[in-house]
């Protein structure tokens, strides 16, 4: 959720962005001077030197405007669930090679089930939620590797 | 018209209950984040090797068609295109959900999805060898300038802020030119990376740039994903109903312009849904409300990217060119069948194709009551699951229909990076939207300009080329009025209020 913050302020986040984009177009046009057939850079290169000048654009017009008032988060967010949540899927992608994709699933879905619960643990969510979550992630493989012929990864360790 | 005698051969039971089974099952299929109308056509589509010729093709028709509405889904209720022919659709959709209204979005997406199948078949029905030849009128030019055209669309889509829209849609169609480049093969942007080698997946880069944000957002408080009301509304159908009679023109235009867009090989349900959206919100007299959660809307986009199903199958059945990916794969079943398709196909094979058209028409009017019923469910599911399965739930599925495009791990590593930095660029007051319509129309904008280009250059006719084809120059004049309409509108309001 965002709310506006009562001083006046410029974006300084939009001019941050711009200068990464500036910085990534900068890489891409290089890039494109490893190329051999025309075909291939000169609409990359379009659209990299597009995108330098509408972000060196961006930078000027916040520069030279009376400030404005840039969005701000308001309070009560969790940032380590949010990395939490992230993290989880990552490690699970990494882990799947070895573990396989039911086992990576089941052990993400208990996490992320961790990090999204703002509910007290009772008796009966202990005893539910772990069986909705197999049920699940049993569900979706088998839909997915039985009747979709999906070949989800089986993990080294279970070969 | 063609005789009544097909319409009864496509009423047998046997049609109906096919009409019916693949209506559900593309609806259910379509729903699923990643698993797109030609998927769910792929999947099904042994069934069919069995079957008469037309009843196949029912089959596949109903699945086909289930599975473009069933995308409308998970755009209302999670900010996710089931497939990516709903994209647009999360624009109103997801707003109407988050107030509360997630059930009229899934009966107004419904009747639009209904109405843009029934237009779609009509012209299948009775305009197909004359429409075929426009399919044929497109070049490599012309695909060029209609991406252009759907580049226009920025302005619709970066809220208040084009600068930063045209950002969006730069980095995405970068976004494209990763992988190795489809005319010369030059491995652009991978640096080294193995990983990158099959560029970035439109479908993933969807998942992420939409879905991933919704979860991690989703994670860090402790509201409801949607606004609930616990009074029992029913399917608010007669509510859809009157709200899709006011749109009636908007309606039925989309479902034209989805008609059109799906004749054009290549140019899919994204394109007609977007172009749609972005005409119904031009002549819209609710404009601002557009991407607030707008029911005209949604009625724009489901109507369009259904009616691209009839569409599509024009110049598949006359020319036996594809008009969609799934068309691709309808058109290959047709063949192991050993149907050949053609202009021949609509005299001689008339049984064939015109009790299929016929059986398009019933998978489209049972739409209605599945589509209804099943998105009720699926309304009430999301509104009642708890939080601490639901967010699991979602990451799971994004994370396996990831996966399943192309049975690659690091597509769902890109899927969720990609997230990340949607999620960091909306922060900043950067749209998702432009970047992905840089990502899907950048392969066909990039595609259309190197070939005229090569041919321009070779006939010494380049100028020519670009700007001496009439349709080139229709579609520029539409793309300079689409640019300069917002002008004109504000410059006609301060004159309106002087006098």
């Amino acid at each position: 959720m965002t709310t506006r913050s009562p001083q006046p302020k410029r974006d300084i986040g939009g001019m941050a962005t711009a200068c990464v984009f500036i910085v990534l177009s900068c890489i891409a046009l290089w890039d494109t001077t490893t190329m051999m057939d025309s075909d291939s850079y000169v609409f990359p290169r379009a659209i990299a030197i597009a995108l330098i000048v509408f972000s060196l654009l961006l930078i000027l017009y916040n520069l030279i405007r009376p400030g404005e008032r840039a969005p701000v988060t308001a309070g009560g967010e969790s940032t380590p669930r949010r990395v939490m949540l992230v993290a989880v899927m990552l490690l699970s992608c990494f882990a799947m090679p070895w573990l396989g994709f039911l086992l990576c699933g089941m052990v993400s879905f208990g996490l992320l089930m961790m990090v999204s619960m703002y509910e007290p643990w009772t008796t009966k969510r202990r005893l539910i939620y772990p069986v909705v979550a197999v049920a699940v992630v049993a569900g979706f493989y088998t839909l997915f590797s039985t009747f979709l012929m999906v070949p989800l990864p089986v993990g080294f360790l279970f070969e | 018209m063609p005789g009544f005698e097909y319409l009864v051969a496509a009423l047998t039971l046997w049609h109906i209950f096919l009409a019916l089974s693949g209506v559900i099952a593309g609806t259910v299929i379509g729903s699923l984040p990643g698993l797109t109308a030609t998927m769910a056509v792929a999947v099904l589509v042994p069934i069919t090797f069995s079957m008469a010729p037309s009843s196949a093709l029912i089959l596949m028709g109903a699945i086909y068609t289930g599975a473009i509405y069933g995308g409308a889904y998970a755009a209302i209720l999670l900010n996710t295109p089931g497939t990516p022919s709903a994209i647009a659709t999360t624009f109103d959709g997801f707003p109407m959900a988050r107030r509360g209204e997630g059930d009229l979005a899934i009966s107004i997406a419904c009747l639009a999805s209904v109405t843009g199948g029934f237009v779609g078949a009509a012209f299948l029905l009775m305009l197909s060898p004359p429409l075929a030849k426009v399919a044929l009128a497109f070049g490599p030019v012309e695909y060029f300038w209609l991406a252009v055209f759907g580049l226009t669309l920025i302005s619709a889509l970066s809220e208040g802020n084009l600068l930063k829209g045209l950002m969006g849609a730069c980095f995405g169609l970068l976004l494209a030119s990763v992988g190795i480049a489809e005319i010369s093969a030059d491995v652009r942007f991978t640096f080294g990376s193995q990983v990158l080698l099959g560029g970035i997946e439109t479908v993933s880069a969807l998942i992420g740039l939409y879905c991933i944000p919704v979860l991690i957002d989703l994670v860090a408080t402790p509201d409801k994903h949607l606004k609930v009301t616990h009074q029992p509304r029913g399917f608010r159908f007669f509510e859809a109903l009157a709200i899709s009679w006011k749109a009636k023109l908007s309606l039925l235009r989309s479902s034209v312009i989805g008609t059109l867009v799906g004749i054009l090989p290549g140019a899919g349900g994204s394109i007609a849904g977007l172009v749609a959206y972005s005409e119904a919100r031009r002549t819209s007299s609710r404009r601002e409300h557009f991407g607030k959660g707008e029911p005209e809307g949604i009625l724009a986009t489901e109507s369009a990217n259904n009616a691209t199903v009839g569409g599509g199958f024009i110049p598949t059945l006359v020319l036996g060119i594809p008009g969609t990916p799934p068309d691709a794969v309808i058109l290959g079943a047709l063949l192991i069948q050993g149907v050949r398709t053609g202009p021949s196909l609509f005299t001689e094979g008339g049984s064939i194709v015109y009790t299929f058209i016929y059986g398009l028409f019933i998978a489209t009017a049972l739409m209605l009551p599945v589509g209804l019923v099943i998105g009720r469910y699926a309304y009430r599911t999301i509104i009642t699951v708890p939080k601490a399965v639901l967010v699991p739930t979602v990451a799971f599925m994004t994370m396996i229909g990831t996966y399943a495009i192309r049975n690659s791990v690091s597509d769902i590593i890109i899927m969720i990076v990609l997230g990340v930095i949607g999620w960091i660029l909306n922060r900043f007051g950067f749209s998702p939207s432009p970047i992905v319509l840089g990502l899907i129309l950048g392969r066909i904008a990039e595609q259309g300009f190197v070939q005229a280009w090569t041919i321009g250059a070779a006939t010494g006719e380049l100028w020519k080329m670009f700007f001496g084809r009439p349709i080139s120059l229709a579609i520029i004049v539409f793309i300079l009025f689409s640019l300069s309409y917002p002008l004109l509108r504000a410059r006609w309001s301060r004159r309106a209020g002087r006098t």
